[in-house]
C-alpha cells in the first residue's frame, strides 16, 4: 500500500474503543495519536545494552535514521528502501496503528540473509526513541533465505526512563523453506510511553522459527504476535515473558495461523503482575481446512502479587479440519504465601523470595532459549523489577 | 550457645479460637526434646507458630532465643537467628533447582551474618559442602538439578530438609513429623542424619506422632501434647509407653483420640 493510501486510511479509521473485541480490555481513551510529533533528529543518548554478545552484525534506528554500527559479511543489512515490494505484504495497514505506521514510518532496516548462509553469531538492532513526546514510527523487514540460519536481536529502548514518546513498530518476516531463525524482540521502554507492534511471520516448507517475546516497559502497549504456518512441516515456537507494575498495561494478541498439513505451533507467554498493573493475552490458533496433522499448543500463566492487579487472559481455538492435535492452558493466580513462607524460613528476605519465586516462574519459560548470554539477560532483567 | 525458652505460649487462629494454650520448655543445646500427641492436638500449630507463621497468632507468653524475643520477628529474621523448621509437607518452588536454592538459602543466612552486606559462599565451597552432607544423608546427586520439591516423593522432600537443615546449621531445629510417609531405610538414615547434627551447636525439637523415629533419635525429654497443653513429661520410657498405651489416657473427657 502506498504512503498517501495508507494516510487515506489511517485519517478515516477511528481510534480503536473497547467495543472492538481485540480492544475491550485494551483501552485507548486519553490517547492522541497527533499529539506526537514526527521529529527529525535524535539527541544523543548513552543506553546500556541489555545483552552482551558478540555480534555478526548490529545497527541503531533513531528518529535521526538509520546507522549500520557493524555490517555482517554476505548478508544484507541496511536501511530499509520504502519502494521494496514486499513492505506490507504481511503486515497490510488495516488498523489505525497499522496504517499510521504504514503512512508516516521513515526509517526501517532490512535483513535479508540469502540462501545457505548460517551466521553463527546474531545481528541485532536497536530502536531508539530519544524525543520527548515524539513519534517514532519504524519498519523491519526480515528475510531469511532458504535454508539460512541466523539470530536477530530487536530492542525498543528509550533514552530516559521518564520519556513520554510513541513508538509503532511494524515487522514482517519472511522465513524461507528449510530456514531456521532466532528471534529476540525485547520492548524495554520509558514507562510513560505508548507502544504498538505488529509482527508477523510466515514460515515457508520445513522451516523453524523460534521467537522470544520479552514485554517491560511502556505505560501502555499492544503487541500483535501472528504466525502463518503456511508451507508443510513449518514449526514455530514463540515464548513470551512479561512483567508489569505500577499502573502499567501490557497486551499481547497472539495468532498462530496453520494453513498447511503437518505444521507445528507452541506459543507460551508467562507474565509477572505487581501493584495497579494489568495485561492481557489473547491466543487464537487457527487451523484451516488443509492444514491436517496440525499440532498446536497455546499456554498463558500469569502470576500476580497484588490483589489489584488484573490479568486478562483469553485463549480461543478455530478448528477447520479433523486430523489435528490441539491444546491450550491459561491460568491466573496469586503468588502463594505458603510457598514464600517456606522460603523466608529459610533465611531470605522477603523480596529474596519473591524473587526466587519469579525466577523460577519464568525459568520454565526462558529455558526454551538456547544462547545462554540472552537467557540470563532477561532473566535479569525480569527479577530487577522485584523492588530490593 | 542458643537457648530456645517458650514461655507461657498461646497461640490463636485469626479468627481467635486459641489451639496452643500455654506451654512452657526450655532447649538446651544437644538436647532433643520429643513433643507427642495425637494428630489434631495442635503440634503443627506450634512448629508454623514458633518459626512465625503470618495465620497464626501469639495470644500469650513469649518464645526466646538466647534472651531474645523471637515474636517481632519475621521467619526470614528467625532463620537469620538460627532456628529452623523442617516442615511437614515442603512446599514446591517449580523452575528453581535444589541446587540453587539451597545457594540462595546459604547466601541469604551468610550476608544476614556479614551484617547485611552480600559474602556469597564460594561455588567450590558450597560444591564440598553440598556434596559432603548429600553423601551423608544419601540424597541421589539428580535431585539437585530438579526444581524444588516439584514431583518429588514423600522420602524425597524429608531428605532434602535434612539435606537444608545440614547445610544451614541452625542452632534449633524443629522437626515437624519428619517421619511421617518413610520406609524404615529412609527413617533410618534420615534419623541418623538428624542424631549428627544434635550436639553442642544444635538442640532439636521433635514433633511426632509415633515411638519409632524416636528408636533412631534419642529423646532427652518427652513431652506429651494434647488440647494445647503439655499433660505429661518423661523421658525416653515415656515414649515407649504411648507406643503401647495410645494417647488416650492423657486426653479430657470428650476429646476422641487417633481414632
Amino acid at each position: 500500500m502506498k504512503r498517501a493510501a495508507a494516510l487515506e486510511r489511517y485519517r478515516e479509521l477511528p481510534l480503536p474503543t473497547t467495543s472492538e473485541e481485540s480492544w475491550r480490555f485494551t483501552d485507548l481513551t486519553g490517547f492522541d495519536p497527533d499529539a506526537y510529533e514526527l521529529a527529525e533528529t535524535a539527541r544523543p543518548a548513552e543506553i546500556a545494552p541489555l545483552i552482551e554478545l558478540e555480534l555478526a552484525g548490529s545497527a541503531r534506528i533513531d528518529e535521526g535514521g538509520v546507522e549500520i554500527v557493524k555490517a555482517p559479511e554476505g548478508v544484507v543489512f541496511a536501511p530499509l528502501d520504502e519502494k521494496d515490494e514486499r513492505i506490507g505484504a504481511l503486515v497490510a495497514a488495516e488498523d489505525k496503528i497499522a496504517a499510521a505506521n504504514a503512512a508516516f514510518w521513515r526509517h526501517g532496516l532490512l535483513v535479508e540473509v540469502p540462501a545457505g548462509v548460517e551466521l553463527a553469531q546474531p545481528l541485532h538492532v536497536r530502536i531508539e526513541s530519544t524525543v520527548a513526546n515524539g513519534s517514532l514510527p519504524t519498519r523491519l523487514l526480515v528475510v531469511a533465505g532458504e535454508n539460512s540460519r541466523f539470530t536477530l536481536i530487536e530492542e525498543h529502548v528509550s533514552a530516559s526512563e521518564d520519556l513520554d514518546a510513541l513508538t509503532n513498530c511494524t515487522v514482517e518476516v519472511h522465513v524461507g523453506a528449510g530456514a531456521k531463525l532466532e528471534l529476540v524482540s525485547v520492548q524495554r521502554l520509558s514507562r510513560r510511553g505508548w507502544h504498538f507492534a505488529h509482527q508477523r511471520a510466515r514460515l515457508e516448507r520445513d522451516s523453524e522459527l523460534d521467537w522470544v517475546c520479552a514485554g517491560l516497559g511502556s505505560k501502555k502497549s499492544k503487541t500483535w504476535i501472528s504466525n502463518d504456518l503456511a508451507g508443510v512441516g513449518a514449526t514455530s515456537r514463540v515464548t513470551g515473558v512479561y512483567f508489569a507494575d505500577d499502573s502499567q498495561h501490557l497486551d499481547f494478541d497472539t495468532f498462530q495461523e496453520h494453513a498447511a498439513p503437518h505444521t507445528t505451533s507452541d506459543f507460551l507467554f508467562r507474565g509477572v503482575l505487581r501493584d495497579q498493573a494489568t495485561t492481557v493475552w489473547r491466543g487464537m490458533i487457527r487451523v484451516e481446512e488443509e492444514a491436517r496433522g496440525t499440532d498446536a499448543y497455546q499456554e498463558n500463566r500469569n502470576l500476580l502479587f497484588s490483589r489489584q492487579a488484573h490479568a486478562n487472559s483469553i485463549p480461543g481455538l478455530e478448528i477447520l479440519t479433523n486430523d489435528v492435535r490441539c491444546s491450550h492452558g491459561a491460568t491466573v493466580g496469586q503468588v502463594d504465601r505458603e510457598q514464600l513462607f517456606y522460603l523466608m524460613s529459610r533465611g531470605l528476605s522477603e523480596s529474596e523470595a519473591e524473587r526466587l519465586i519469579v525466577s523460577g516462574f519464568f525459568a520454565e519459560a526462558l529455558d526454551r532459549i538456547e544462547r545462554e548470554p540472552i537467557r540470563e539477560a532477561l532473566a535479569r532483567a525480569l527479577e530487577a523489577r522485584i523492588p530490593q | 550457645m542458643a537457648l530456645l525458652e517458650i514461655k507461657d505460649l498461646h497461640v490463636a487462629l485469626n479468627d481467635g479460637t486459641e489451639i496452643v494454650r500455654g506451654i512452657d520448655l526450655i532447649v538446651r543445646p544437644g538436647e532433643v526434646h520429643a513433643i507427642m500427641g495425637p494428630n489434631g492436638s495442635g503440634k503443627s500449630t506450634l512448629a508454623y507458630a514458633l518459626m512465625g507463621h503470618p495465620s497464626y497468632e501469639i495470644s500469650g507468653g513469649d518464645v526466646l532465643l538466647d534472651g531474645e524475643s523471637l515474636l517481632p520477628l519475621g521467619a526470614d529474621e528467625r532463620a537469620q537467628k538460627g532456628l529452623f523448621l523442617a516442615f511437614q509437607y515442603p512446599y514446591a518452588v517449580p523452575g528453581v533447582t535444589v541446587s540453587s536454592f539451597l545457594r540462595s538459602a546459604m547466601n541469604a543466612l551468610r550476608k544476614a551474618r556479614a551484617g547485611g552486606t552480600d559474602d556469597p559462599i564460594p561455588i567450590p565451597e558450597f560444591r564440598k559442602d553440598l556434596t559432603a552432607a548429600m553423601e551423608h544423608l544419601k540424597v541421589p546427586r539428580e535431585l539437585l538439578g530438579r526444581y524444588l520439591n516439584d514431583g518429588f516423593s514423600g522420602g524425597e522432600k524429608k531428605r532434602i530438609e535434612i539435606l537444608q537443615m545440614a547445610l544451614l546449621r541452625p542452632q534449633i531445629a524443629v522437626l515437624d513429623e519428619t517421619d511421617s510417609g518413610l520406609d524404615i531405610d529412609a527413617l533410618k538414615t534420615i534419623a541418623g542424619g538428624i542424631s549428627d547434627l544434635v550436639g553442642p551447636e544444635m538442640g532439636a525439637i521433635v514433633i511426632t506422632h509415633y515411638q519409632r523415629i524416636l528408636n533412631y533419635i534419642h529423646p532427652d525429654f518427652v513431652h506429651v501434647f494434647a488440647a494445647g497443653r503439655f499433660v505429661a513429661e518423661g523421658d525416653a520410657e515415656l515414649a515407649k509407653k504411648l507406643e503401647s498405651e495410645g494417647y488416650d489416657a492423657y486426653l479430657p473427657e470428650g476429646i476422641p483420640g487417633d481414632g
